[in-house]
């Protein structure tokens, strides 16, 4: 018997908590513009994500890379602990109670509403140890200056980390193709360092995403079946 | 903010509105209050409404676990605030960016489309018996644009401007 009363009284009936008419707010009279939770949230212009690319290889040369990698990991720390307390405060219940897949939706709109692209999560490969990330409208994509390989190193980053905090193990992340190179979208691999990090040589050379993940996996199985 | 009021607020930007612009207005202030009432009616009898629908739900459905039928009652009964809101604000953007955006992905999922289509079509039945034809003609589109993204086919939303 279900009794709507109950329901009513006992379930927090929310939508969108990052629908951005409610998330992004302003203060005009201050100049200020916050998240919902009172959060200041700063816009960054693309000359100034360029001016970062550019800055970063006159000063370091191939060093920005991890320089940005490791940048992206700082972000993705904090950003996955501000999440994960705001998500569990919008839907009145403890991270532990809360449905991945709930979970995993505020992440995609979160990620949407900051002006950061699409994102999408594909679990497909999830049985092999890997999880694939698919970001279309990169920022960093479209500030990057050059065009010979993927360099959304500071999502990367980001993604490793949060997903390092949502998994309790420590991931790595690496970009098979990227849209600064012409590809539709950026695709993003998730996994233990070990085993994701063998993508490296491959995409040196020049795999496209789907070899690169079919390697991944067969891999994967060839260890298990201790061929290697 | 009110889609139509706020096209007026636009469209003034460097003249007073014309004769036929304050017309408009006129009636986008009668029909605030007739959706002022029907946001009320729906809000004041939201239990009393879903509460035969959630009823037959458990009959049509007697192999289901109650838990499961709960989850689809409970995202109609978010679809209904949400629209019954939108509704108000003459804005389906609002219920689009609320909800409509938002649930797709959950309901693939839990996989309860065939529950969802039957619960719509049992609420569809007591709305209809409770509000007026005139509160009914308010609400349905909302109602009707939730079940065409979330239930009919892929997500028939196009990227907001």
């Amino acid at each position: 018997m279900i009794s709507v009363k109950e329901l009513v009284k006992e379930s927090r009936l929310t939508g969108n908590y990052f629908a951005p008419d409610a998330y992004i707010q302003g203060d005009l009279e201050s100049g200020l513009i916050e998240n919902r939770g009172g959060g200041r949230l700063l816009a960054l212009p693309e000359s100034f994500l360029r001016a970062i690319y550019e800055g970063l290889q006159e000063e370091v040369g191939s060093a920005a890379e991890p320089v940005l990698y490791k940048c992206g990991t700082w972000w993705g720390k904090t950003f996955y602990r501000r999440f994960a307390e705001e998500v569990s405060k919008s839907l009145g219940r403890p991270m532990a109670d809360i449905d991945m897949i709930e979970f995993l939706q505020c992440f995609k709109q979160c990620w949407k509403t900051h002006g950061w692209g699409n994102i999408e999560l594909d679990f497909d490969f999830y049985q092999h140890g890997f999880i694939v990330a698919q970001i279309t409208n990169s920022a960093f994509a479209k500030a990057s200056p050059t065009i010979d390989k993927p360099k959304c190193f500071v999502e990367a980053g980001l993604l490793s980390s949060f997903f390092t905090g949502l998994t309790g193990q420590k991931l790595h992340c690496i970009q098979t193709t990227c849209e600064s190179m012409g590809a539709d979208s950026n695709y993003f691999v998730l996994g233990l360092p070990e085993r994701v990090k063998r993508a490296e040589a491959w995409l040196q050379e020049k795999h496209d995403h789907a070899t690169i993940m079919e390697r991944l996996c067969q891999s994967q199985m060839d260890r298990y079946l201790n061929l290697e | 903010m009110h889609t139509e009021l706020q096209n007026l607020l636009y469209a003034a930007d460097d003249h007073y509105l014309s004769d036929a612009d304050l017309d408009q207005f006129q009636k986008t202030v009668h029909s605030l209050e007739e959706r002022i009432e029907t946001y009320e009616y729906i809000r004041d009898r939201e239990i009393s409404m879903l509460q035969p629908a959630a009823d037959y739900l458990s009959e049509e459905f007697p192999g289901t676990d109650s838990k499961t039928l709960e989850r689809a009652v409970m995202h109609w009964l978010s679809i209904l605030r949400y629209g019954s809101m939108a509704m108000l604000c003459d804005n389906m953007e609002f219920l689009n960016h609320r909800i409509l955006e938002w649930m797709p992905d959950l309901l693939e999922v839990y996989q309860l489309r065939d529950i969802e289509i039957a619960f719509y079509r049992l609420l569809q039945v007591q709305l209809k018996s409770s509000l007026s034809p005139a509160q009914m003609s308010l609400i349905k589109p909302y109602l009707e644009e939730a079940y065409g993204v979330l239930l009919r086919t892929k997500s028939t939303l196009q990227p907001s401007a």
